[in-house]
């Protein structure tokens, strides 16, 4: 395991610099509702200005209109984005995986179609792969890709895919070789990009906890997809989505989803002029040191990418140990506090309290539940020697 | 930005050699393992990040943190920290002769009343120190242990803490006032807050060492150990407490190496705050890594043949030294108040 401190360069210090003065005018406080972390809104016109900046697709390459920038320079503008609860809806999963999954897996013709509108920030990807009866167990997936033509059918069902009613398009898992005539359930699967567009797909919201409908059940019933749109091998989607993984795991949405509760907790406190109380410095005092570290630990994860590793444990225990750091920020927060959030508070703090108290159970299931991130890291939690 | 990989291979070859389960045994039932002690104090280890000008072996702080952490994951038990990164050090600063042998340092109270010097604390192997080190305001004293009324005791890992409280002529004691400012602290300069923050971080830094041993030796227990047929690693529920065990570790060695690098002057965090903080993680850390630790390890864990305890009781001392899990908390809980709302994130990522 491989966990160092990271000492930012002076470029990257100017990054972040940038990157917070742009917010600062972009976003001043009180000039917006601040989502929580990646569940923030969708805004395609904010995600575009990002693009002009060259803030989005940035470790793509350039021929394909990325900036070739590391993990560390992206750690650091979503970082930024991500603690003011900027609205990062519309363009989170094309930046964060979509892309870098098409640059590495991608035709030519798909890396020239797509990438570049990811990196202006015009088009928005979702993630297909869990369906009503195969969540974590991935190798029970059951939509089915039967050969028609030049292209494919898909059958099936997909659920909670964020966003699938805003966005364009969706990398969707199906199986290309019915499972009874495989050895190995994992093989036989292959990823297709979908357009969100094409007939036959049913996108129905699904209300979540909060009476917000961000994520959907989407019907694929006789969708056809053409060959051009198979991303990667057929039959390999199975290794080519497990890497798409990695970039979901360990990063800052992992810890920073709750972080507006506390910042907004310290202004109303200072305001009240209650800053000096004990019962405020001993909350502050126990939360805030965790952030410290989780951003040193996400930072060395994403410049053990720029070294070339493959932190997949490492990423795996930050993930875990991030998610349930936000729960309990939000039930210190609301023990603290001592009163019961109530719409009637419609202070940013007491509506981010609001919405964080209802929606904390989701910030330890998605992206892959947290018993199953325990088990993926202690697979590689060797014994001295290394034989198990 | 790190310490010589040399001087990491022959501490951790020296003490994996030497300190055996039953040398630590004997230590906390004697109070002293002079084998270990000569040991690394002829390789020149109790003075490492001291300036060679001033009597010490040189080196970076780095290399000093390398040293404690490998004190920490042996569990060697020797009076490093006191010598070598707070009482020795103090000595240094303050252009006072660094002893031959061990030196301690005070951990509480130590006011100048009227010429007289007044002190109340605990000094880590304070009965077996050539001179412990006493740090009041900015003026540094080093005390013969022989001036002063020692009241033996000793922490829960059977480490001599013992009771030192004297009244003395401030005149009769060499001593010596530290100007100017020690990087990285703040002025006006303050050895006592000097000496204290120090002290937490050695305690930090030996946490993190002796951690990542737990984590490994509940990593090995676990697929050693088999039950209904397989090693209990396999279970679930066993890598459940294997996966907390090991990201307490990692946390406590990241907060550690960060807080190091502040007292080195590297990076941008506040020493102040960068310390107090990673106190407050690796408290944390010990709290629920090494419960993680034992439970994995069923009963053999709480025996006293199996050394698991050899770490985890020292684990549970440390943190209450050179102040408490509640003072650190509060004083990390101050810089953010100070810093107030627009300042909290830049704390946290600078």
């Amino acid at each position: 395991m491989k966990f160092e401190p990271v000492e930012l360069s002076a470029a990257e210090r100017q990054l972040q610099t940038e990157v917070i003065e742009f917010l600062d005018a972009e976003l001043p406080r009180g000039s917006y509702t601040p989502g929580l972390g990646m569940s923030a809104a969708n805004d395609v016109e904010f995600s575009k200005k990002l693009g002009a900046r060259g803030w989005l697709g940035m470790s793509l390459p350039r021929e394909y209109g990325g900036q070739a920038r590391t993990a560390v320079d992206r750690f650091i503008v979503v970082e930024q984005l991500l603690r003011r609860g900027a609205p990062v809806g519309h363009h989170w999963v094309a930046d964060r995986q979509s892309g870098p999954v098409i640059a590495r897996f991608g035709t030519e013709e798909q890396k020239h179609r797509f990438l570049p509108a990811i990196s202006s920030g015009e088009i928005g990807f979702c993630i297909g792969m869990s369906e009503p009866d195969s969540g974590s167990d991935l190798a029970s997936l059951s939509m089915r890709a039967t050969r028609d033509g030049d292209g494919w059918v898909l059958d099936g069902t997909k659920i909670w895919t964020t966003n699938a009613h805003h966005l364009q398009y969706c990398i969707a898992l199906a199986r290309t070789t019915p499972r009874d005539e495989l050895t190995d359930k994992r093989q036989g699967m292959t990823q297709f990009i979908v357009d969100l567009t094409s007939p036959g797909l049913t996108i129905t919201p699904i209300p979540f906890i909060d009476g917000t409908a961000d994520f959907c059940e989407v019907v694929y019933d006789h969708v056809f997809v053409p060959d051009s749109m198979v991303l990667g091998e057929v039959g390999h989607g199975w290794a080519q989505n497990t890497s798409e993984l990695a970039y979901e795991r360990g990063g800052p949405d992992r810890w920073l989803s709750s972080y507006l509760v506390v910042e907004e907790l310290l202004r109303r406190e200072s305001a009240a002029d209650r800053q000096g109380d004990d019962e405020l410095l001993d909350l502050l005092g126990a939360l805030v040191p965790m952030y410290w570290v989780l951003h040193h630990l996400s930072l060395s994860v994403a410049r053990t990418i720029d070294q070339g590793g493959a932190p997949a444990v490492e990423s795996s225990l930050v993930k875990e140990m991030g998610t349930r750091f936000e729960q309990d920020v939000v039930s210190a927060v609301l023990a603290y506090v001592d009163e019961a959030p109530n719409t009637g508070d419609q202070s940013l703090f007491g509506v981010i309290l609001m919405n964080a108290a209802l929606t904390q159970p989701s910030f330890t299931v998605r992206g892959g539940t947290n018993e199953v991130l325990k088990s993926v890291a202690s697979k590689g939690l060797r014994p001295t020697g290394g034989e198990r | 930005m790190s310490a010589d990989p040399l001087l990491v291979e022959t501490i951790e070859r020296l003490l994996g050699d030497l300190v055996t389960p039953d040398l630590i045994e004997h230590a906390e039932t004697t109070g002293w393992s002079g084998t270990t002690w000569d040991a690394l104090a002829g390789a020149g280890f109790p003075w490492v990040g001291i300036d060679e000008s001033a009597g010490g072996s040189g080196g970076t702080e780095f290399d000093l943190a390398a040293i404690l952490a490998a004190v920490g994951r042996f569990a060697a038990p020797v009076p490093m920290a006191e010598t070598a990164m707070i009482g020795g050090w103090l000595l240094a600063q303050a252009g006072l002769e660094l002893p031959t042998g061990p030196v301690s340092a005070l951990d509480g109270l130590a006011e100048i009343r009227g010429g007289r010097l007044v002190i109340d604390g605990t000094a880590a192997w304070g009965r077996h120190a050539d001179r412990i080190v006493v740090a009041s305001g900015s003026t540094v004293f080093a005390i013969e242990p022989g001036l002063v009324e020692i009241g033996p005791g000793a922490n829960i890992a059977g480490e001599p803490r013992d009771r030192i409280t004297a009244d003395l002529a401030v005149d009769d004691v060499p001593h010596a006032v530290i100007t100017g400012v020690a990087a990285p602290f703040d002025a006006p300069f303050d050895a006592q807050v000097a000496a204290r923050t120090r002290g937490a971080l050695s305690r930090v830094v030996m946490a993190a060492g002796a951690l990542g041993a737990v984590s490994q030796m509940t990593i090995d227990y676990a697929h050693a150990r088999h039950q209904f047929g397989k090693p209990i690693a396999t279970f679930q529920a066993v890598q459940s407490h294997l996966v907390t065990a090991a990201q307490c570790a990692v946390a406590a060695q990241m907060a550690a190496d960060v807080a190091v690098r502040a007292l080195a002057g590297g990076g941008t965090g506040a020493v102040g705050f960068e310390v107090a903080a990673a106190r407050v993680v690796v408290d944390g850390a010990i709290t629920i890594g090494t419960r993680a630790a034992h439970q994995a390890h069923g009963a053999m864990g709480v025996t006293r043949e199996y050394p698991l305890h050899q770490l985890t009781r020292r684990l549970w001392s440390w943190r209450h030294e050179w102040g408490t899990t509640k003072q650190w908390r509060r004083a990390a809980g101050a810089c953010v108040v100070e810093r107030g709302a627009d300042g909290l994130f830049p704390l946290i990522s600078a």
